[in-house]
C-alpha cells in the first residue's frame, strides 16, 4: 500500500480522496493533515451560516464516520512545519515525521489584510474559515455595527449575513461598482440597490486610510476623505492570496504560487499540488469548479492514469437570499466585441450577453438568472449562436428551427402580462383599447395610462401595436438621444427628474438601455442631465466627456494642446503676462490673442499640462475653460473708464458676471458679452447672452450666435441696475442648463421653447422663479465652481504621464 | 437520524385546514385533523361568508388573523373546538394580487408544555411590528417579541421582508443566531421558518412559524423556489433550501431538486396554485405522515412554495 500525505483538508483534496478512495479503494495509506482542528467542509456554504440560513452540521462533507471508513489518519489542528523532499518525509508541528511515496499540497489560500494602520486590532477579522465566521457571530448583535472592506463576493455574503444577524453594516469598497470583476456598472448597480433595500450601506469609490482602535479594540475605519465609520467589528474580504509558502520552502518550483503541470504535479514528481495554492500556466484560481476539475486529475494522476486539467470558463453566483445575480466569462469592453441587452426596469432585470465571432464570452444577468447555466453551456461549448442571435437573449424558450422574429418575445406573452408596471396594464388592456380604437401611443396613453408615467415601456407598447395593428401601426418618427435608448432628450431629462435617477447605470436600467454602457453620443448627454439635476449627489464623469473636457484642453491636430487662462472680463495685469510670457518660454508655446480677449497658450504637450497649469496656478490664474461647453468668456469693452462715450461700467461688469458664472457647465458653450454703449465694441449683439449698457441702464438680449449661423440676439429684458442684470443673467443661463437638450445652444433651444415670452416669464416677470432658478444655480456652483486645472495638478497628474516613451524604446 | 424518537413530540399544530371561495362563501377544501374527527366532521358541513367566522374575518380583512380564544368569540366552530381540545387558531389568506385564493387554518391545542409560534409581522413606519401571535406556552418569549420590531433585512422576519421571499433558519436559541435567541433558546425554539403574505395594497406582511424541539410545527421544512427568474420559461419549482429530521439538509447547491407543475404533491400546488393538505397519503416525503404547503403569489406569478411535514 503506498503511503499518501495530503497537507489540507479543503474541498479540493477532499474532493480528490473521494475519487481515490472510489477508483481505488485500499490502495493508498492516507494520512491527512489539517491546520483547522477540523475535516472538510463546504467552505463556500460559510456565507449562508454567517447568516443562521444554515448550520455547520450541514455543510460537513466528509465527517469522523467517513475518514474512519476510509482508514484516513487525520492529523486535525496540526500544521505542517516543512517537507524534507530528500527524505520524503513531512514534518508535523507536534514534532512526528510522516514518511510519504506521494505527497499532495493543499494548502489552500490566506486571506489578503490591507496593511491599514490598526489591522492588528482586536475585531478585525478575515473571512475565511469557521473560526472567522465564529469570531463575526459572536460580534454580531443587534444593534452592533460591522464594516465590510470588500464589496466583492464573499464581502457582500459576509454583510448580508451580519445584517441578518441583526448588525449596521457598511461596506466599504475601492472600485466605483460592486463585485467589478464579476459584473459590469449596470448590474453592480441593481445590486448595490437591493443591498440598499436590505438596510445595508455600500461606499463605492471609498479609499480605507485607517482603522481606529480604542483600548486595543476596533472603534472605527477611517477613510481617505477623512470620513469615520464607526464600529464594534470590522471584516477585511478583499482577496485572497495563495497559501504556498510550505512549497516554496520545500524547494518546490514557485511563482505566485507552487507551480504545477497539467497533470497536477509539480516541479517533484512525488509531489502534487492542487487547489487554490497552485499556478497553472500562471492562472491562479479561488472558485471551485477548476478546483474539482483538478482533484479529479489528480486523482489520475495518483493512480498512474493518464489526465490532464485544462481551465474552464467559471461563473459565479451570490449567495444573498433574494439576490438573483450570474456572472460568467469575460465581459469588459474590447475589439470586435457585440453586446446584446436586455432590460426591465419595472422587474428590475438586466441581462447582458458579450459576443465575439458569433459565439458567447461572457454573461451577466441579474434578476432573473434562468437561463444562466444554458447560456454558461453555450460559453463553455463555443457554440456559434449566429442563427439564434435575434431571440439569445429571450432564453431556450424562443429558440426553435428558425430564427424568429424578435416581436415574438411580446407576440408570446399572455394577455394578463404586465406591460406597463407603472400602472398596472396588461397586454390584453391594451389589446382591448386597439380593437376599441386607439390605434397611437398618445390614444393607448389616454385609455389605458399605459406609458404614460415612466416612459419605460413605450417602446413595448408600440410593439403591441403593431403585433395588433400590423402595417396599419406607424410608429411615430421621433429622435431618440442615440441608438441606445428610444427616448428623447426631452423625455430622459423629465424621466430623470421624476424618477429621482441619480446615476449613469441607474438611468440606464430604469430606463431600459439597449447597451450596457451606452454610447459617446448619450454619456456626456446623461452626465450633463444629471449633474444638473443632482449637483450634490451625483459625480461628475470625467470619462462621459469629450477628450478636451477630460483633460481640460483643446487637442490640436498634431495632438498638442492649447492651453488659456481665464482673464476675467478680458483684464489682465503684468504679474500674470510675465507669468504667461515664462510660461510660453518653458514649454515652447505658440501665443496668440483670441477673440474672447484672452491669451492662448498652443502646442503644449500632454505631459507639460499639469506643470503649466501648476505655473499658471501659481501666478493665481485659472483655467478659461476654452475647450468645455460650459461658460466661456465675458467680452466687455472698457466702458465708463476709459471710454469717451461710455454709459456704464461694462469692463467691471463683465468681470462681476465672470466672477460668478465661470466654472459652471452647461448644454452647449455659451458665450457673454458687455458692451459699454450701443456703438457695441464687445459684439454684444450676436453673444449667447449680450447686454448692452445704455444710459438708463442695461438691455439684456439672447440668443446671438456667430459661427456656422448668423444671428442677432432678441432683447430680453431692461433694467436699470447692475444686480437685475446679474440676477436675469444666472436665472437665464440656469433655466437653459435645466431645460435645453444637450448640444443645442441657446438661440436653438429658446427656438424649441416657441419663443421668448416662456422664458421672459421665468427670469424676468416672476421673480419667485427668477429666485429659485438662482439658487438652484449656487448650489450648483458651490459644487463646480473650482479651477480644473488645480484639481488635476493635485489629483490626476500622473495620469497625464505617457505610459512609455516608444520613441526612446525605438532608438535604443 | 433516529425516528423512534421522533415519534414521541406532541405537534404543535393538532389541524390544518384549508378554505376555498366558492361563490360568495368560502367552503372546506380539505385538511388533516389527526384524531379529531368530531371537530373535521363539523368543520367539513361548515362554510363561511365574507367576514364571517375565521377565515371568512381573514378574507374580510385581506390579512392573517389569529385567534387566540374561541370562547365568546366569532369562531363558529366553538364548541366542538373546544370539546377537540383546540384553544388556538391562525388563518393565513392566500392572495393572487386582490383576489383571494384560499384560507389556511391551523389550530394549535395549547397546554402549559406546548411551545412554538406562529407570529404575523407588519410594516409601520419603515420598520415590522409584531401585529399579533401565538406562542403557546412561550410567554416571555412572547413578551421579547411584542417588544421588538425588524428594520428592513434584520432578523427572520426583517430578512424576508427585504428578501421578498421565504426564509429557513437554523439553531434559533444558540448563540447569537436569532435576533431574540436567548428567549428562543430558552422556549426551546430551534427551527425558524419566515414567508412573506403579500396581502392587497401591503407588501410588508411576514409570518414566522418557530418551531421547537419538544412540540415541534414541523419535523422537515422546504422552500421551493417557482419564479420565471428562476425557473426559466419551462416552469416548475426548485428547492431551494430545505432540513429533515429524517433526511438532515435538504438542499443542494449545484444541482436543486426539481419539479414540475403536476408533478406529486409539489406540483400539485405549482398546478392549482393553491395550499394543500396532505394526510396519509403514500409517496409523501421521507414517509411523513402529513404534508402542509402553502404557496405564496407575488407579481403575478407563483413565485414560492413553503411545505412543512409532521
Amino acid at each position: 500500500m503506498q503511503k499518501l500525505v495530503v497537507i489540507g483538508a479543503g474541498m479540493a483534496s477532499g474532493r480528490m480522496l473521494e475519487h481515490l478512495f472510489e477508483a481505488a479503494p485500499g490502495e493508498f495509506d492516507v494520512t491527512l493533515f489539517n491546520a483547522e482542528p477540523r475535516g472538510n467542509y463546504n467552505r463556500i456554504m460559510l456565507s449562508p451560516v454567517l447568516s443562521g440560513e444554515k448550520s455547520y452540521d450541514e455543510i460537513v462533507t466528509h465527517d469522523a464516520d467517513w475518514y474512519a471508513r476510509h482508514g484516513v489518519h487525520c492529523r486535525f489542528g496540526e500544521r505542517v512545519t516543512a517537507i524534507d523532499r530528500a527524505r520524503k518525509v513531512v514534518l508535523g508541528a507536534s514534532g512526528d515525521e510522516v514518511p510519504y511515496d506521494k505527497l499532495v499540497i493543499a494548502t489552500g489560500s490566506n486571506p489578503f489584510i490591507v496593511p491599514l494602520p490598526g489591522h492588528d486590532l482586536d475585531g478585525v477579522v478575515a473571512y475565511r474559515d469557521l473560526d472567522d465566521t465564529n469570531r463575526m457571530i459572536a460580534a454580531a448583535g443587534p444593534g452592533r455595527r460591522a464594516v465590510v472592506i470588500g464589496g466583492g463576493l464573499l464581502g457582500l455574503e459576509a454583510a448580508a449575513g451580519l445584517r441578518l444577524r441583526g448588525m449596521e453594516v457598511t461596506v466599504v469598497h475601492l472600485p466605483g461598482h460592486l463585485m467589478e470583476r464579476q459584473l459590469d456598472p449596470a448590474a453592480g448597480y441593481l445590486l448595490r440597490r437591493a443591498l440598499g433595500e436590505r438596510g445595508i450601506e455600500v461606499l463605492c469609490g471609498a479609499n480605507s486610510k485607517e482603522i481606529v482602535g480604542q483600548d486595543g479594540k476596533v472603534a472605527a475605519l477611517r477613510l481617505e476623505d477623512g470620513t469615520e465609520i464607526a464600529c464594534d467589528i470590522l471584516v477585511m474580504a478583499v482577496g485572497i492570496r495563495p497559501a504556498a509558502a510550505l512549497g516554496r520552502e520545500a524547494g518546490l518550483t514557485t511563482g505566485r504560487a507552487i507551480a504545477v503541470d497539467a497533470t497536477m504535479t509539480t516541479s517533484d514528481p512525488d509531489v502534487l499540488a492542487l487547489g487554490e495554492c497552485v499556478e497553472f500556466e500562471g492562472q491562479l484560481f479561488g472558485l471551485v469548479a477548476p478546483l474539482y476539475d483538478q482533484a479529479k486529475v489528480a486523482a489520475q494522476t495518483l493512480l498512474g492514469q493518464s489526465a490532464a486539467f485544462v481551465p474552464r470558463e467559471v461563473s459565479t453566483k451570490l449567495k444573498v437570499t433574494g439576490c438573483d445575480l450570474f456572472s460568467a466569462g469575460d465581459f469588459a469592453e474590447g475589439e470586435g466585441r457585440e453586446d446584446i441587452v436586455f432590460r426591465d426596469p419595472a422587474r428590475g432585470v438586466y441581462k447582458r450577453l458579450v459576443l465575439k465571432d458569433d459565439r458567447i464570452i461572457g454573461a451577466v444577468m441579474y434578476g432573473d438568472t434562468a437561463d444562466g447555466n444554458w447560456f454558461y453551456g453555450l460559453m463553455k461549448d463555443g457554440a456559434d449562436v449566429s442563427a439564434m442571435r435575434e431571440t439569445l437573449i429571450f432564453g431556450p424558450g424562443f429558440q426553435g428551427g428558425a430564427p424568429a422574429d424578435p416581436m415574438a418575445a411580446v407576440a408570446a406573452l399572455p394577455d394578463e402580462a404586465e406591460i406597463c408596471g407603472c400602472n398596472g396594464v396588461s397586454k390584453g388592456m391594451i389589446v382591448k383599447a386597439i380593437e376599441g380604437g386607439a390605434h397611437t401611443l398618445d390614444a393607448i396613453k389616454i385609455c389605458t395610462k399605459a406609458s404614460g408615467s415612466c416612459g419605460g415601456c413605450s417602446g413595448l407598447v408600440e410593439q403591441v401595436l403593431a403585433l395588433t395593428l400590423g402595417g396599419e401601426f406607424v410608429k411615430p418618427a421621433v429622435k431618440p438621444v442615440c441608438g441606445c435608448t428610444d427616448l428623447t432628450h426631452e423625455e430622459l431629462r423629465r424621466l430623470i427628474r421624476s424618477k429621482s435617477l441619480k446615476s449613469m447605470p441607474e438611468v440606464m436600467q430604469e430606463l431600459g438601455w439597449k447597451t450596457p454602457d451606452g454610447c459617446p453620443s448619450c454619456r456626456p448627454a446623461l452626465n450633463f442631465y444629471l449633474l444638473v439635476e443632482w449637483p450634490l449627489e451625483y459625480r461628475d464623469d470625467l470619462q462621459s466627456r469629450f477628450v478636451n473636457e477630460r483633460n481640460h484642453g483643446n487637442i490640436q491636430k498634431d495632438g498638442t494642446y492649447s492651453v488659456m487662462p481665464r482673464m476675467f472680463g478680458g483684464m489682465t495685469n503684468a504679474d500674470e503676462l510675465r507669468a504667461i510670457a515664462d510660461a510660453a518660454d518653458k514649454y515652447g508655446a505658440a501665443v496668440k490673442v483670441t477673440g474672447g480677449q484672452r491669451i492662448d497658450l498652443l502646442g503644449i504637450r500632454k505631459e507639460d499640462l499639469p506643470s503649466i497649469w501648476a505655473d499658471l496656478g501659481a501666478a493665481g490664474m485659472v483655467s478659461g475653460h476654452a475647450y468645455t461647453k460650459g461658460l466661456r468668456t465675458v467680452k466687455t469693452c472698457v466702458g465708463t473708464d476709459w471710454c469717451r462715450f461710455g454709459t456704464q461700467d461694462s469692463t467691471g461688469l463683465g468681470i462681476r458676471l465672470e466672477k460668478r458664472l465661470w466654472g459652471s457647465w452647461t448644454p452647449h458653450k455659451f458665450k457673454l458679452a458687455v458692451t459699454g454703449c450701443p456703438r457695441n465694441c464687445a459684439e454684444a449683439t450676436c453673444k449667447d447672452l449680450g447686454v448692452v449698457c445704455v444710459d438708463s441702464g442695461y438691455e439684456i438680449g439672447v440668443g446671438g450666435a456667430a459661427g456656422i449661423e448668423l444671428k442677432a440676439t432678441e432683447p430680453l429684458a431692461k433694467v436699470a441696475t447692475e444686480a437685475e442684470v446679474i440676477d436675469i443673467t444666472v436665472a437665464f443661463l440656469q433655466l437653459y442648463r435645466e431645460g435645453a437638450n444637450y448640444l443645442d445652444r441657446p438661440h436653438k433651444w429658446i427656438a424649441k421653447t416657441g419663443g421668448l415670452d416662456w422664458i421672459r416669464e421665468r427670469v424676468v416677470d416672476d421673480p419667485d422663479s427668477r429666485r429659485a432658478l438662482i439658487e438652484r444655480f449656487d448650489i450648483s456652483q458651490s459644487v463646480y465652481q473650482k479651477d480644473p486645472w488645480a484639481d488635476h495638478v493635485a489629483t490626476r497628474a500622473a495620469l497625464y504621464t505617457p505610459l512609455a516613451d516608444l520613441t526612446k524604446e525605438a532608438a535604443e | 437520524m433516529d425516528t423512534a424518537i421522533l415519534a414521541t413530540p406532541r405537534p404543535f399544530i393538532a389541524a390544518t385546514e384549508v378554505w376555498l371561495p366558492s361563490g360568495d362563501r368560502l367552503v372546506h377544501g380539505g385538511g388533516d385533523y389527526a384524531d379529531l374527527t368530531a371537530f373535521e366532521a363539523a368543520s367539513i358541513r361548515q362554510s363561511f361568508a365574507r367576514g364571517e367566522g375565521l377565515p371568512g374575518k381573514a378574507w374580510d380583512e385581506e390579512r392573517p388573523v389569529v385567534l387566540k380564544s374561541f370562547d365568546g368569540s366569532y369562531f363558529l366552530r366553538a364548541e366542538a373546538a373546544r370539546e377537540a381540545g383546540l384553544t388556538a387558531a391562525v388563518a393565513l389568506p392566500v392572495f393572487d394580487g386582490k383576489k383571494l385564493l384560499a384560507v389556511l387554518v391551523v389550530l394549535c391545542a395549547g397546554d402549559e408544555t406546548a411551545t412554538g409560534a406562529i407570529e404575523v409581522w407588519r410594516g409601520q413606519d419603515g420598520l415590522l411590528m409584531l401585529a399579533d401571535g401565538y406562542y403557546g406556552a412561550a410567554r416571555q418569549f412572547e413578551w421579547v417579541s411584542q417588544h421588538t420590531h425588524f428594520p428592513k433585512g434584520q432578523g427572520l422576519p426583517g430578512g424576508v421582508w427585504a428578501a421578498r421571499a421565504p426564509i429557513l433558519m437554523r439553531d434559533l436559541g444558540s448563540g447569537y443566531s436569532f435576533i431574540r435567541s436567548e428567549s428562543a433558546g430558552a422556549a426551546g425554539l430551534s427551527t425558524g421558518l419566515g414567508l412573506p403574505v403579500p396581502l392587497p395594497g401591503d407588501d410588508s406582511c411576514v409570518v414566522a412559524l418557530l418551531s421547537a424541539a419538544g412540540t415541534p410545527i414541523a419535523h422537515r421544512f422546504e422552500i421551493w423556489d417557482a419564479r420565471a427568474a428562476r425557473v426559466g420559461a419551462a416552469g416548475g419549482a426548485e428547492l431551494t433550501d430545505g432540513i429533515c429530521d429524517r433526511d438532515g439538509p435538504l438542499w443542494d447547491e449545484d444541482n436543486p431538486p426539481r419539479v414540475q407543475v403536476w408533478q406529486g404533491p409539489i406540483g400539485q400546488v405549482l398546478g392549482t396554485g393553491l395550499p394543500v393538505v396532505l394526510s396519509a397519503r403514500p409517496g409523501l416525503a421521507a414517509g411523513y405522515n402529513l404534508m402542509v404547503a402553502l404557496p405564496i403569489h407575488r407579481d403575478g406569478e407563483l413565485s414560492h412554495i413553503v411545505a412543512w411535514y409532521i
